[in-house]
């Protein structure tokens, strides 16, 4: 093993070596760098692998030639050496990104690059506290030097006001320094801990003074505008130094002189992290520059690594697993995006479109955004839900509420970035001048990323049930990213075929969930099938279409509340980048994306209140909450934001309606059902027994009520075809909604047969509209008109889709109705009943408005010779109106087994249905699928045959023939109506569809912005009002502590 | 103690020193003269840690013919905190130098050492 000591001597060496080159020799020079960093690197990983493979003993190395106190000593441990390891390997892959700038340089910029990493190595491995004092100048004054390089004026002025701020904070670590050696004799911090220290007012306030300038040196809002400036001015080569660099060395730092205090420093730490996080990330939100967003993420970060440390004595072994998956999260994304944006050169955030035309760089953008965010399976993630139900466990609900506020403007601020590179407006000039030193360090610590995403998830307590097959078929997607569309559409059915088939045994006796994997499996496969009538390649659709499934059926699987809380948010990651492809769906996935960020939180900290007291994760710990008022509340509200629940639904029409053409079925039909499922697994475990609960569900009931009624009335008023129909969902989940507050068996069943037919029903419209979409690029019905000519098949398939919709008997819409009036009838809530009961009558005009407005009257000039839609589209709409007729003829198919085990498992054992072969019947009468259809389709062939007879001797005219007609149309428009058709309606019930929920939002949001954009006004850009900031600082914690 | 002894003067020197050169770091405007309030700041340490080292009666710690070798540890004052002292006032040179740099690099871009003009960067 080389001793450690030589990386210091190397580096140092090479410095000095470097420094007495010519300028033409920077050539060598650079050679010369590479080869001292990388052997850093060596040395520091061979120690990791060293004491990775089960050595213990800590390496003390003396220098001087005497042994501490009376000389300096370096340490390698494991910790040691894990934080000089990251921090060489950034060093190493940050020159080499910068080594083309510093060349132009000369010799100047590697030799202050080597004197950098020299300080951040010995401000890891030393004990002494003097030393950490020089060398923490020595990083400051290389720090300086770098941003001296650059030309800007502005990066001059942040170097300056750096400078000076961080000459202050030192002002006082020497202080305490000084007067640390004089009370305690020492300044090595082992002697001092070995010395059984006592606290005396001198030594406690010394050691104030030190710790507090650490702190200072890690940024924590609001003392940091100075350490803003120099992200946003600094080379972003530099910033990834600083941020992922100078940052690690000095929270191992605090780590490390913590100790020496007897003071506890946990709850200030917990909140300085805290302020900071939560602070630094809602003033991120106001935030256009780039460079300067990612320091704010960057100082929010810090802050939440130093609540973790704070809350190191009470998270005990939890601790290096949690502050790991932070920090190399942190660690990885935060350098990534720095050096990123070195490729981009864009300062405001919206003209980092330009990325799009580099799909690695795409890819590696949001790759490091979604990392920072923590959504699964990177590594964060499993960090931040340890530490959420480790804080559960200890009543900590407070700091839960926090950091996931914190994480929750993080990720909006990140989210709406990432939807602008996405789908931002197109970057005129072609500016991406990619080269390959540029591109390497990235896209290693991509795969960085990779790997400690499978380390941390092998370590994680719950890691080890996750089924991560799909995972690595997501992973298999994007590597095959470069094939045509249709090769990777039948890899995925095939897959999905696979995995039903493989899935089935295990679910067979579980109706409930076989019904939702049939949904989600079947209806996946469906959907898919539209998706061969799309040529090239589609690149990155199939990665996360599987994403969505997986999670989905990550849903079904799951058997603890860990596995469903990952597949939840996997389902939501995929669904969220489903929705973003649509043209114009920039908004409307950002929107859809906040409220299922605020929903998975909710759902978070429900999980975590339902975890205090138990030692399980296992789903049953749901039915036992010690809790039940606040989590069960936040479990439903949580899930409720997936299936838009009034309020909570402004996102969906935008998001449903601006979806491509087989999306939107996907995202309707199949994916609310998600959240479907996630009420039923909530409602299934929580019981309606005691008063909690009792008054949830009511209220849960009264909210399904008035969603269906205002749903279906804003679908009245929609003039867009896939708007209307994404109301019309809104209306439908209502009623799913109300069916399942009754918990009852037939409300149940009620509840059950809307969400299958809402599947087959929604995703068969969705199919046909969306076809009909894509031939005549217009969503709006009364530019339509008259196709039924151009396109039976998809007259066929919406009006087979508005009977089952409408509820009109033989279709199984009917089967649904029957139920709901029964179980309205035996549970007694007959005014909500009322309710749902009217928007059930509204839902015929809009049923009647679509299939009017877009199929029959007059023809328009323009659209005469579309044709019908493409058969992939054809396909799964007749397998969906198929699946219709079955359900409709022979409901008891389903209903009958799944009556049977939600009377059988004790859920729901009173008042079921009893079934005579196809006959179903309760205490108020009885209906039977299979007889409605015969008679009605006998009544249907009869007049048919009567209709054919009596027009037997009908005549064929053209569409202008004004023989007639009572007047001649100048143009097919004045002889359609179908613009603003309900308008009467609207006078008497628009104040019903007032956008209320929507201003709310709205307001929310502005205030939001309000408060960023006026507090982030503190930092003036002033140097000096940032030393006033510290020193404020630094007086009001020492009045909080003394 | 009949007298006010030099370590105290040294130190309640030092804690004047270091508040002059706070405040003239937050209140003069001109870049130079914040230099200098910094150059003042870190003087005012250096004196608090030389106090720190001083032990009465003894002499500096430098062996020569006025310290008896064998008993030197109890003749001499200590010798650690003038070496940090030392130290101190490099890295302090190092950083005043630095800052002049800058204060000429900002100088010759702009014409202008005052701290409120440098303010493109906020918020």
């Amino acid at each position: 093993m080389v001793n450690p000591i030589y990386i210091i001597a190397i580096l140092l060496g090479s410095a000095f070596l470097i420094g007495l080159f010519q300028k033409k020799e920077k050539g060598l020079a650079g050679i010369l760098s590479v080869l001292a960093l990388a052997f850093a690197v060596f040395v520091s990983v061979s120690w990791f692998i060293h004491f990775t493979s089960g050595q213990q003993e800590v390496l003390q190395i003396f220098t001087g030639g005497a042994r501490p106190p009376f000389a300096i000593n370096l340490q390698m441990g494991l910790e040691e050496s894990l934080f000089t390891m990251v921090i060489n390997v950034l060093g190493l892959l940050g020159f080499i990104y910068l080594y083309r700038d510093f060349r132009e340089e000369g010799i100047k910029g590697s030799v202050i690059f080597l004197v950098l990493m020299m300080a951040m190595n010995v401000l890891i491995m030393t004990r002494d506290i003097f030393n950490i004092f020089v060398f923490l100048e020595v990083a400051s004054i290389a720090t300086a030097g770098l941003l001296y390089l650059k030309k800007d004026f502005r990066s001059s002025a942040a170097g300056f006001k750096y400078l000076i701020a961080v000459g202050v904070i030192s002002s006082f670590l020497l202080i305490g320094i000084g007067f640390f050696y004089l009370h305690s004799g020492t300044l090595n911090i082992d002697t001092y801990l070995q010395s059984n220290p006592t606290a005396v007012k001198g030594i406690s306030m010394a050691i104030f003074l030190i710790l507090i300038a650490i702190i200072l040196e890690l940024k924590p809002f609001p003392a940091n505008g100075w350490a803003l400036d120099v992200y946003q001015a600094a080379h972003p080569g530099i910033s990834a130094m600083i941020s992922s660099g100078t940052a690690t060395a000095s929270i191992y730092l605090l780590y490390k002189l913590l100790p020496l205090s007897s003071n506890d420093w946990t709850p200030y730490l917990i909140a300085i992290g805290l302020i900071t996080f939560v602070g630094s990330n809602i003033l991120g939100i106001a935030q256009k520059n780039g460079n300067r967003l990612l320091g704010y993420s960057s100082i929010g970060q810090i802050g939440f690594m130093l609540t973790i440390l704070g809350l190191a004595p009470r998270l005990g072994e939890h601790f290096h697993f949690i502050f790991l998956s932070i920090f190399i999260s942190h660690f990885l994304a935060k350098a990534g995006l720095f050096w990123i944006s070195g490729i981009v050169q864009k300062q405001n955030i919206k003209e980092w479109s330009v990325l799009r035309k580099n799909s690695l760089l795409l890819f590696m953008f949001g790759f490091f955004i979604l990392t920072l965010i923590g959504f699964p399976p990177f590594p964060s993630f499993y960090g931040k839900w340890q530490l959420i139900m480790e804080l559960a466990q200890q009543r900590f609900f407070i700091l839960i509420v926090a950091i996931l506020a914190g994480s929750f403007f993080e990720g909006l601020y990140l989210f709406r970035w990432f939807g602008k590179v996405m789908k931002g407006e197109e970057e005129k000039e072609n500016s991406l001048v990619i080269k390959w030193e540029k591109i390497l360090p990235p896209v290693l610590f991509t795969i960085f990323a990779v790997i400690a995403s499978y380390f941390l998830n092998n370590a994680s307590e719950y890691g080890h049930s996750l089924n991560l097959i799909p995972i690595y078929f997501i992973i298999l997607l994007f590597l095959l990213d470069f094939l045509p569309a249709w090769i990777k559409n039948s890899l995925v059915i095939t897959a999905m075929v696979i995995y039903s088939v493989r899935l089935y045994p295990l679910i067979a006796d579980d109706s409930l969930r076989l019904i939702f994997a049939g949904i989600f499996m079947l209806g996946g496969i469906l959907t898919l099938f539209a998706g061969y009538s799309i040529k090239g390649k589609r690149a990155g659709f199939f990665p996360f279409a599987v994403m969505m499934y997986a999670g989905l059926m990550g849903l079904i699987e799951a058997e603890n509340l860990f596995q469903f809380f990952f597949s939840w948010e996997l389902m939501t990651l995929g669904s969220y980048i489903l929705i973003l492809r649509g043209k114009k769906s920039l908004i409307h996935a950002f929107n859809y994306m906040l409220f299922s960020l605020g929903g998975a939180y909710l759902i978070f900290i429900g999980i975590a209140l339902s975890y205090f007291g138990h030692h399980s994760m296992d789903l049953n710990i749901l039915s036992s909450s010690t809790m039940p008022g606040w989590s069960y509340s936040l479990l439903a509200i949580g899930f409720l934001t997936k299936t838009a629940a009034l309020g909570l639904h402004i996102w969906l029409p935008g998001a449903h309606a601006e979806a491509e053409s087989d999306v939107s079925p996907m995202v309707s039909g199949i994916l609310l059902k998600g959240g479907v499922f996630g009420l039923i697994l909530l409602f299934l475990l929580m019981g309606a027994e005691q008063s909690e609960q009792h008054t949830l569900l009511y209220v849960l009931g009264w909210l399904g009520a008035l969603t269906a009624l205002v749903g279906n009335l804003l679908a009245v008023f929609q003039e867009d075809a896939k708007r209307l129909l994404a109301y019309s969902s809104v209306g439908n989940l209502g009623y799913i909604l109300f069916a399942l507050a009754f918990m009852t068996n037939v409300g149940w069943l009620t509840a059950l047969t809307y969400s299958i037919n809402h599947f087959l029903f929604k995703t068969l419209l969705f199919l046909a509209i969306g076809g009909v979409v894509m031939r005549v690029k217009t969503h709006k019905m009364y530019e339509m008109g008259g196709l039924i000519k151009q396109m039976p098949w998809s007259f066929i398939a919406v009006l087979i889709g508005i009977i089952t919709l409408a509820g009109i008997p033989p279709l199984a819409g009917y089967a649904g109705k029957w139920l709901f009036y029964n179980a309205v009838i035996t549970k007694g809530w007959y005014f909500q009943g009322a309710l749902v009961f009217f928007s059930g009558t509204i839902a015929f005009l809009y049923c009647f408005k679509l299939i009017y407005s877009i199929f029959l009257g007059q023809p328009k000039d323009k659209f005469r010779k579309v044709k019908e839609v493409p058969i992939w589209y054809i396909i799964p709409q007749a397998v969906l109106i198929i699946g219709i007729m079955i359900f409709s003829a022979r409901p008891d198919l389903i209903l009958k087994p799944l009556g049977n085990m939600l009377a059988q498992s004790n859920y729901f054992p009173t008042d079921p249905l009893s079934w005579e072969n196809v006959t179903a019947s309760t205490n108020l009468g009885y209906w039977s699928g299979y007889k409605i259809m015969l008679v009605i389709g006998v009544m249907f062939v009869i007049l048919l045959l009567w209709l054919m007879l009596m027009s037997r001797k009908a005549q064929k005219i053209k569409q202008f023939n004004i023989v007639y007609a009572g007047e001649r149309p100048f143009k097919p428009e004045t002889t359609h109506f179908s613009h603003n058709m309900f308008s009467h309606y609207y006078k008497a019930l628009g104040f019903l569809s007032l956008p209320l929920a929507t201003g709310f939002w709205n307001g929310v949001n502005s205030v939001t912005h309000q408060v960023a954009d006026s507090t982030r006004r503190i930092y003036t850009g002033n140097g000096q009002t940032y030393i006033i900031h510290i020193l404020i600082y630094i007086l009001i914690v020492y009045m909080l502590m003394f | 103690m009949k007298y006010l002894g030099l370590e105290y003067i040294t130190v309640i020197a030092g804690f004047l020193l270091l508040i002059v050169g706070l405040w003239g770091i937050i209140s003069q405007k001109n870049i130079i003269k914040m230099i200098i309030s910094f150059s003042i700041i870190d003087t005012s340490i250096h004196l608090l840690l030389v106090a720190i080292g001083f032990i009465r009666n003894r002499t500096a710690p430098i062996i020569d013919s006025s310290v008896d070798k064998l008993k030197a540890a109890d003749q001499i004052t200590d010798p650690l905190p003038q070496a940090l002292v030392l130290t101190a006032i490099v890295i302090g040179i190092g950083i005043t130098g630095l800052m002049l740099t800058y204060a000429l690099k900002l100088y010759r871009q702009n014409k202008s050492l005052e701290i409120n003009q440098y303010k493109s960067l906020k918020w």
